[in-house]
């Protein structure tokens, strides 16, 4: 996800600040007006008591009487740690044990919106910087009207009480009430407009805070993924897509498979024909019955060298939109002593979730049940609008933990297919898509083309740079089903304007910036070089493209730090000082490289065949360096050991930041040894584990992470672990074998 | 057919080609098993056929008629104590997304039956077959080697060699 995700709000959002969302909605004349939504109104759901006594202090805290304390988690935990993160931000404002809160995951709802973005997603690494204010105002703002009540109840002035796990305290009559006997007072309370947060130097839990919160169900094998659901009267159902790009249903012998015992019914739907059976196994063994015609589409795209060559194409063809200028880059090229000029090439790249796309659906009267792991509720709801009969709002949508996301659990896909099918065969149906199925629909990390010059002068240092960035861009492909969940008032047939306002208005209107997909990572070279340009050349080959962990940083890093570590040996220089000597101007990425450097021990005695290699990126506005230590055994490249050093700004759980790398890291070596996406003939090649490999336990590294500490703002950690390890390992390589390598994934042949 | 899993006979009515996985978890309804590959490839699926780790989504329920299968589900005793390895990989940190820990603690719980004390390499043979995408594997084989030495050794005598063997 990157952060201008905020463009979707085609629309839809300006900046928002803390206190005030301004908001652009569409008027029915298809201009734009500006509305203000308070969070009084919106961004806090009204105080209020249920019948049982149990009160909803805000959109995200409910205490019963009984002194339940439940979390309503808007952020979907997916291995990345928000169950933990966003529960410890209210166990320390609201003053509770993070163990004894109680989490429950969001529907879909406008109040659980990512601020950042306007849409309720879980991406760009902003689930902690994006709740850290909302989400301590939530837990402060109850502890404070939990505080009146007990004076109000105890006829004792406010500062005599204090609040300790769940119960305000009076020490002078020695009076302990828990929260839950005061939630009905409390729920007479006003919402304090400012409610005052704690000082950092009182956290209990902040930056202290270690173990993850859902540990204990994740071991005992009772934590509910969406494939775990189990709803009564449920049936089994399985899809058949073409198998080449952009083919369409032409016909088949679904009546045939449909008198199979346990087949239930065979329906077309909008991505194939869906088998429907009394088990899961059944629906497979009828599936292998189904004879399936397919209409091949002529404009597809074949094969990867065909792809490869329209990239190469729109190179030339295009001059290019320039994304960053500055100092005289043609002059210095004209004075360069010696021009070096590159290609670097990194494929499509699959998911691979553990948990395969899954989906279960009950559509029926006019209404929709979905039961899944998604990143995106309320994209979830456009996903299920567009193909039944079902109104928004009478959608709900049940998240559950999700077994790895990735970015794959942003595109609603497999929603959309578990609604049609239940809505054209009836009754409960849970889709289960197979691996091979989940490798060969991906919507993929885009492939991309980078040209790479610099000039160099006569001391054989750098005087320009220029970067042509030759990608598509993923807001293209996001955007049509995206923008329609902005406006969950619009009638359907809007659906498709709200795409096309979007893309047409992107980077024209302060409320669409571009989509900096392809170049984010890169426009931001932050090496001082005097002459820097940065181009993109649009090139989509009509593979389905998405959100891959860190996006356009997982190519550009790669690009950016191997070319640097280029330029480095040009000059006869060492490739950590030359970096150093180069980012004087950002002391954060400067002090993680050092920082790296000094811990992983730079330029030591290396044993016989082991070598080092260097990397240093931000993204998602964290700073990560990353030195390894490869060894080559044959045509196998081995890394041995990682050292990480990562700014992510103020620290909540420090040793979830540390999983966070260690899993960054190991997604990256996957990638950049491995991962790759071909095709032939229209087709994917790759189908499971044994051809789309990732790493294993014997093939994984000791990693070391060190923490910087600091008090700015919370930044990400989810993805910013991954861009800097391919780069590290291909100069390493370089090291080892004196040549350059500038395709992914790196290959010894 | 007659399944005994977890200690518990169950009869069951399914084609006999249907893998133990979906067996476990959409006939008996136990949901700790997970479905990953479909292929063998992965270990999500991890389950003990007589003690030994197994693939469930590649067993056909009728090759295991009348033996004893456990899943992740019997590594916690019935007043909610947990297995060492649990109560290691809790104390770790280890999981994430969580979706494939059953299938590791349960090739995991196979290794240490039979070798109590585990070097890397041992590690790194029984568990290599177990993909996590999150990446948790040094935490993985942290916890182990911690479980290990708290382990009663009692039922460490070795069986010479490991009773499976992922070729990866």
């Amino acid at each position: 996800m990157n952060n201008e995700m905020s463009k979707l709000n085609s629309g839809l959002q300006l900046k928002t600040s803390r206190r005030r969302l301004l908001q652009v909605s569409m008027t029915a004349a298809g201009g734009f007006s500006l509305g203000v939504m308070l969070p009084g109104c919106s961004t806090f759901r009204a105080n209020s008591i249920d019948d049982k006594g149990s009160w909803s202090a805000n959109a995200w805290l409910e205490i019963t009487p009984d002194n339940r304390i439940i979390f309503t988690l808007d952020r979907v935990e997916m291995g990345q740690g928000t169950y933990t993160g966003l529960s410890t931000l209210l166990a320390e404002e609201l003053d509770v044990e993070p163990h004894n809160i109680d989490v429950v995951f969001a529907g879909a709802q406008t109040s659980y919106r990512n601020p950042d973005y306007g849409l309720q997603l879980t991406g760009g690494s902003n689930s902690l910087s994006s709740s850290w204010p909302q989400i301590r105002e939530a837990g402060a703002s109850a502890r404070e009207m939990l505080i009146t009540a007990a004076a109000d109840a105890l006829q004792v002035p406010k500062d005599y009480l204090r609040t300790e796990n769940a119960h305000v305290i009076h020490a002078g009559s020695n009076k302990r009430l828990t929260y839950g006997s005061l939630a009905k007072l409390a729920s007479k309370q006003n919402p304090p407009s400012e409610p005052t947060l704690k000082s950092p130097t009182d956290y209990r839990y902040i930056g202290k805070q270690n173990k993850r919160l859902d540990s204990q169900q994740k071991v005992t094998g009772t934590a509910v993924y969406g494939i775990d659901v189990e709803i009564d009267g449920m049936r089994y159902a399985v899809v058949s897509r073409a198998p080449w790009l952009g083919a369409r249903l032409k016909s088949h012998n679904g009546a045939e498979v449909e008198v199979i015992a346990g087949v239930e019914k065979v329906v077309e739907i909008e991505t194939g024909i869906a088998v429907v059976a009394s088990s899961y196994w059944k629906a497979r063994k009828a599936q292998d019955k189904l004879k399936v015609e397919w209409e091949r589409d002529e404009d597809a795209p074949l094969d990867s060298a065909e792809i490869s060559e329209l990239y190469h194409k729109q190179a030339h063809a295009d001059d290019s939109d320039s994304k960053r200028s500055e100092g005289d880059v043609d002059r210095a090229f004209e004075k360069a002593k010696k021009v070096l000029e590159f290609e670097f090439d990194a494929p499509f790249l699959a998911h691979a979730t553990m948990e395969p796309m899954n989906c279960t659906a009950h559509v029926q009267d006019g209404k929709a049940e979905i039961w899944t792991g998604t990143q995106a509720p309320d994209i979830a709801q456009v996903a299920v609008a567009k193909v039944t009969n079902v109104s928004l709002s009478d959608i709900t949508i049940h998240n559950q933990f999700i077994g790895g996301g990735f970015g794959r659990r942003l595109t609603q896909d497999f929603v959309a297919e578990a609604a049609e099918i239940s809505y054209k065969a009836g009754g409960v149906i849970k889709l289960v898509w197979s691996r091979e199925e989940d490798t060969q629909h991906d919507v993929y990390r885009p492939a991309a083309l980078h040209k790479l010059r610099a000039a160099i002068d006569d001391q054989g240092l750098p005087i320009a740079w220029d970067h042509h960035i030759i990608a598509p861009e993923i807001m293209d492909w996001y955007v049509w089903d995206a923008s329609p969940a902005m406006f969950p008032w619009a009638p359907k047939f809007m659906y498709a304007a709200f795409g096309h306002v979007g893309l047409l208005t992107a980077g024209l209107t302060p409320a669409t910036p571009a989509d900096t997909s392809a170049i984010e990572g890169a426009e931001d070279l932050p090496y001082s070089i005097p002459a820097i340009e940065v181009r993109h050349t649009k090139a989509d080959a009509g593979v389905p493209i998405s959100y891959w962990r860190s996006v356009g940083h997982s190519h550009n890093a790669f690009a950016v730090e191997c070319f640097i570590d280029e330029l480095a040996y040009e000059a006869g220089r060492d490739a950590f000082e030359f970096r150093r000597d180069y980012l004087k101007s950002s002391p954060r990425l400067l002090n993680v490289l050092e920082q790296a450097a000094t811990k992983g021990s730079w330029g030591r005695e290396m044993e016989a065949g082991v070598h080092q290699g260097i990397a240093v990126h931000k993204s998602f506005n964290s700073y990560a360096a990353q030195l390894v230590e490869i060894k080559i055994e044959g045509n196998d490249i081995q890394v041995l050991k990682v050292v990480c050093a990562i700014d992510c700004g103020l620290v909540v759980n420090p040793d979830i930041v540390k999983m966070q790398m260690e899993s960054g890291i190991i997604f990256g070596i996957s990638a950049a040894l491995y991962g790759e996406i071909t095709f032939k003939d229209g087709q994917v090649q790759q189908s499971n584990f044994h051809d789309y490999p990732v790493l294993r336990m014997n093939q994984s590294p000791e990693i070391e992470t060190v923490i910087i500490p600091s008090e700015a703002s919370p930044t990400g950690v989810g993805e910013p672990g991954v861009p800097p390890i391919a780069p590290a390992i291909a100069n390493a390589l370089f090291q080892a074998t004196g040549e350059r390598h500038r395709r992914l994934p790196l290959k010894l042949t | 057919m007659l399944i005994k899993l977890n200690g518990v006979e169950k009869q069951i009515d399914v084609d006999s080609d249907t893998p133990l996985l979906w067996v476990i978890r959409d006939e008996v309804g136990l949901k700790g098993t997970k479905f990953g590959c479909g292929k063998g490839l992965c270990g999500a699926c991890t389950v003990h056929l007589n003690g030994v780790a197994i693939r469930s989504c590649i067993t056909p329920v009728s090759a295991i008629e009348g033996q004893s299968i456990s899943t992740i589900e019997s590594l916690t005793s019935e007043d909610g104590t947990l297995h060492p390895l649990q109560k290691s990989w809790i104390s770790h940190n280890v999981p994430q997304c969580g979706y494939c820990q059953s299938g590791q603690l349960m090739s995991a719980t196979a290794l240490l039956s039979m070798n109590p004390n585990p070097n890397d390499d041992d590690i790194d043979l029984a568990m290599s077959g177990n993909i996590c995408r999150c990446g948790t594997y040094p935490r993985i084989k942290a916890a182990i080697k911690d479980a290990a030495k708290n382990l009663n050794n009692k039922n460490a005598q070795a069986m010479g060699h490991l009773a499976y063997e992922i070729k990866v």
